[in-house]
């Protein structure tokens, strides 16, 4: 049972007949049976709730940052119209609008309401509840009711760096060479053969296929293709750090644009983003990608993904991750990826630089994994530090200017060291980290190191 | 104390210090020029209409004077023998409490009292006019007023039928009437202008004053300061409220119930989520420069200052990681042109003594780190 504001009116409109009664008293007691009948005469009057049938269709995947519809029909069983407010439920973050919408239904009918999301996070939104307001005839009170009606939408991370995919694919291209070329060098692999033609090499003749054909025959290469690059994704505390600026924050809602923006974005999202723009890169240039989120324990993994669908598998595989704040396990972690990855193959490691974190996690067992493995470690740094470092206008900006300092000096420590064991690192801003991560990989491509 | 709570104090001693001086002046200087109010003939009171003189100079010569505001203050003071002084009759309207006051005993003088008063207190006694105040003299034989001469009368003036004094007489009727009645003497003055602190030392009102006030050994003071008599009904305020807005106010208190219904009950549930953590990854960085500023740790930033320069600036110079100080000063002197030993104090000197010296050791760093790019 609900009452309306009209109920509210009505025993306000009592004290002014009770004001100029002549029997105040028994016009209290009368005013208020009164509203009582006409509570219980409207809710006997006012269309069921429960019997409500309700059907959801419509996104069930959405990128951060877009707008997922979602409809809802609802059908009317009853003998009576229904018709009052109608509130479809879901977790703040997912800004569904309207938050509550009219509704009238006839009897025997059926009505088609939309609810549009436009979720403000990564990861899985499920409905919560639909509730129905469904007043009398004369508005005064009416009955009100919930139903379950599951759907789950999942939010898929942006892959804003999609962007920077072209530029290179086309570096991928110019590697392989649209012809196949034939200088033999690191990072070729036999391709074909084929007749001479003048201007080639002469050092690339094979004799041996000469002498069985009565023509001269060159050997042509390629890049080498069906490398393994296993992509592991740190979803320890250190990801959980907000760097940089929300790149959604613009295209959000304008009443959360300051703070949000402001808030920065989580390193891991960052990381997913160059994750998704090395497996598309990768797929492209004809490597298996595996992928691999992890903390202390395995929290995600996707191997074996054909080409084609590898992206969509990984956006899925990446969508409910979320930072955990417990220190990352570099022994379990490395592990892991030892009891996957069987034959050699890139491991990308997006992670932070973090001096403290991997002194003590990382390098003790790293030569495990560079000794049968290629490593690609990736960070993001924090452009708020480099800002902070620069700060000299007073002792305050100085005394900050030093920690910052000390940061990156521990920073390039940590790289150093890493190097030293054979890592590559690539530790680029956050804008940058995508298309620096993709260079990093087409140069060792290209160097043949894969 | 911690340092916020001494900053605090510091910071607001000086206007708390003022606002307790301003404080104390202000009581002081009341305390001691303005006088105490009261209306007229306010035996407290020290305003020139009011009467402190006159009971001061009562206290003085040993007479017990008792000040009373009400009839049940003057009723606990008042007997046989003593002098009940009426005053400001214009407050008693009430005629139960005129009544009370006809029955206390001992002796009565009766300062301008208004008909009604006159009438209970002292029945013999008619009004016949008024005058205004003015210096008159006795012509008439009664003590107190021969030995005072001249005195401020006027005001009301009174007639007699039979037996009394009628003293400071003007146009035929008397301001001062004294006469006994059932073993007591009433008198009545048409003033009491010549009793008050302005007028007091004014030819012979002084003496008149004590004359009539002094001579028992005890006075009850009566002169209420606000009207005598009212609101002693037994209905109260809220009786006198119609029974239609007592019962309109109690349905008010039903429509907020009703609204009170209406506005709670909410259109479903409340819907909880996970809420993500939102924390800067700069915030180590801004917590050590916190706790650097904290403890003044000007040798570890400036430290943490060089090293970085040293970080960056070596590969510049084309030198490793391992060369010694003298090496990088002397080349960096060899880079940039500058004098040596400044260089050598830049980079390796002492740690700056205040966030001045630190601040001019950042810039300092900063400049010959452009200096070395730059060539």
């Amino acid at each position: 049972m609900a009452l309306t504001g009209r109920a509210g009116l009505f025993a306000l409109l009592g004290a002014v007949v009770v004001l100029v009664a002549p029997a105040p008293g028994q016009a209290v007691l009368g005013w208020l049976l009164l509203l009582l009948a006409l509570v219980v005469i409207d809710v006997a009057l006012a269309g069921s709730v429960r019997r409500l049938r309700f059907r959801r269709d419509g996104d069930q995947l959405v990128r951060l940052g877009d707008t997922a519809s979602i409809t809802l029909l609802v059908e009317n069983p009853g003998r009576r119209r229904v018709r009052g407010m109608l509130r479809d439920a879901w977790p703040p973050s997912a800004q569904a609008r309207p938050a509550r919408q009219r509704v009238d239904i006839p009897a025997g009918e059926r009505r088609r309401l939309t609810t549009t999301l436009t979720p403000l996070r990564r990861g899985d939104s499920g409905a919560v509840t639909v509730t129905v307001r469904s007043l009398g005839p004369l508005g005064i009170a009416g009955r009100q009711g919930s139903h379950r009606v599951p759907w789950q939408v999942r939010v898929l991370p942006p892959f804003l760096s999609r962007r920077h995919l072209p530029s290179r694919l086309a570096r991928l291209r110019e590697l392989e060479g649209l012809h196949p070329v034939l200088v033999r060098g690191q990072g070729t692999e036999f391709d074909s053969l084929r007749e001479y033609v003048v201007g080639d090499d002469v050092r690339s003749i094979d004799w041996r296929a000469t002498a069985r054909r009565n023509d001269v025959v060159v050997r042509t290469w390629r890049p080498e293709r069906d490398r393994r690059v296993l992509i592991v994704l740190d979803t320890s505390r250190t990801s959980a750090g907000r760097v940089g600026v929300d790149p959604l924050a613009t295209t959000t809602e304008a009443g959360a644009t300051g703070e949000r923006g402001a808030g920065g974005w989580p390193r891991l999202d960052w990381e997913m983003d160059a994750a998704l723009l090395l497996a598309a890169l990768a797929a492209r240039a004809g490597d298996r990608v595996d992928f691999l989120a992890h903390d202390r324990v395995v929290r995600a993994w996707v191997s074996g993904a054909s080409r084609t669908e590898l992206l969509s598998v990984l956006v899925n595989a990446m969508a409910p991750l979320e930072a955990e704040l417990v220190e990352a396990d570099a022994r379990a972690m490395v592990s892991a990826v030892l009891a996957r990855a069987k034959h050699r193959c890139l491991v990308v490691l997006l992670t932070d630089l973090n001096s403290a974190a991997l002194e003590e996690g990382l390098l003790p067992v790293l030569t495990q994994l560079s000794s049968r493995h290629l490593v690609l470690l990736a960070a993001v740094s924090d452009p708020a530090v480099a800002a902070m470092a620069a700060g000299r206008e007073s002792a305050e900006a100085v005394y900050d200017a030093a920690a910052a300092e000390h940061q990156r000096v521990e920073r390039r420590r940590i790289t150093a060291r890493l190097r030293r064991h054979g890592v590559e690192v690539v530790d680029a801003l956050p804008e940058d980290v995508a298309p620096a991560l993709a260079d990093a990989y087409l140069a060792l491509k290209a160097a043949g190191r894969l | 104390m911690s340092p916020q709570v001494r900053d605090t104090w510091r910071q607001w001693r000086l206007p708390l210090a003022m606002l307790g001086v301003f404080i104390l002046l202000a009581i002081a200087t009341a305390a001691l020029s303005s006088p105490t109010p009261g209306g007229y003939l306010d035996p407290d009171a020290t305003t020139p209409e009011g009467a402190h003189a006159l009971t001061q100079l009562l206290r003085d010569q040993g007479v017990e004077v008792n000040v009373a505001t009400t009839l049940d203050e003057a009723r606990r003071t008042a007997r046989a023998g003593a002098l009940l002084v009426v005053a400001r009759t214009e407050f008693l309207i009430d005629d139960t409490i005129l009544a009370g006051i006809a029955e206390l005993p001992g002796d009565r003088l009766i300062v301008e009292p208004y008909r009604e008063a006159l009438d209970t207190l002292a029945p013999h006694v008619r009004e016949q006019g008024t005058r205004r105040t003015q210096i008159v003299f006795p012509q008439c034989d009664l003590r107190e007023a021969t030995r005072a001469g001249g005195a401020r009368m006027g005001g009301t003036l009174f007639n007699v039928t039979a037996g009394a004094y009628r003293c400071y007489r003007l146009d035929g009727a008397a301001s001062l009437l004294r006469y006994a009645d059932s073993g007591r003497t009433i008198t009545v003055v048409g003033s009491g202008e010549f009793m008050t602190n302005q007028r007091l030392a004014e030819q012979g009102n002084a003496a008149l004053a004590l004359n009539l006030a002094g001579v028992r050994p005890s006075v009850t003071w009566l002169a209420p300061r606000v009207p005598q008599g009212l609101a002693t009904g037994d209905t109260s305020l809220f009786d006198m409220i119609p029974a239609g807005v007592k019962w309109a106010a109690f349905q008010l208190g039903l429509v907020v119930l009703v609204v009170a219904l209406w506005r709670g009950r909410r259109l479903g549930p409340l819907v909880t989520e996970r809420l993500p953590v939102v924390v800067r990854a700069s915030e180590t960085a801004q917590g050590r420069g916190r706790l650097y500023r904290a403890r003044r740790a000007r040798d570890r930033a400036a430290g943490a200052l060089r090293a970085a320069w040293l970080d960056r600036v070596v590969p510049l110079l084309g030198l490793t990681g391992i060369s010694t100080g003298e090496e990088i000063v002397a080349a960096t002197a060899a880079r940039t042109g500058q004098d040596a030993l400044q260089i050598r104090t830049t980079l390796y000197g002492d740690a700056p003594g205040d966030d001045a010296a630190l601040v001019a050791l950042a810039r300092d760093l900063d400049t010959l780190e452009r200096q070395v790019g730059d060539t």
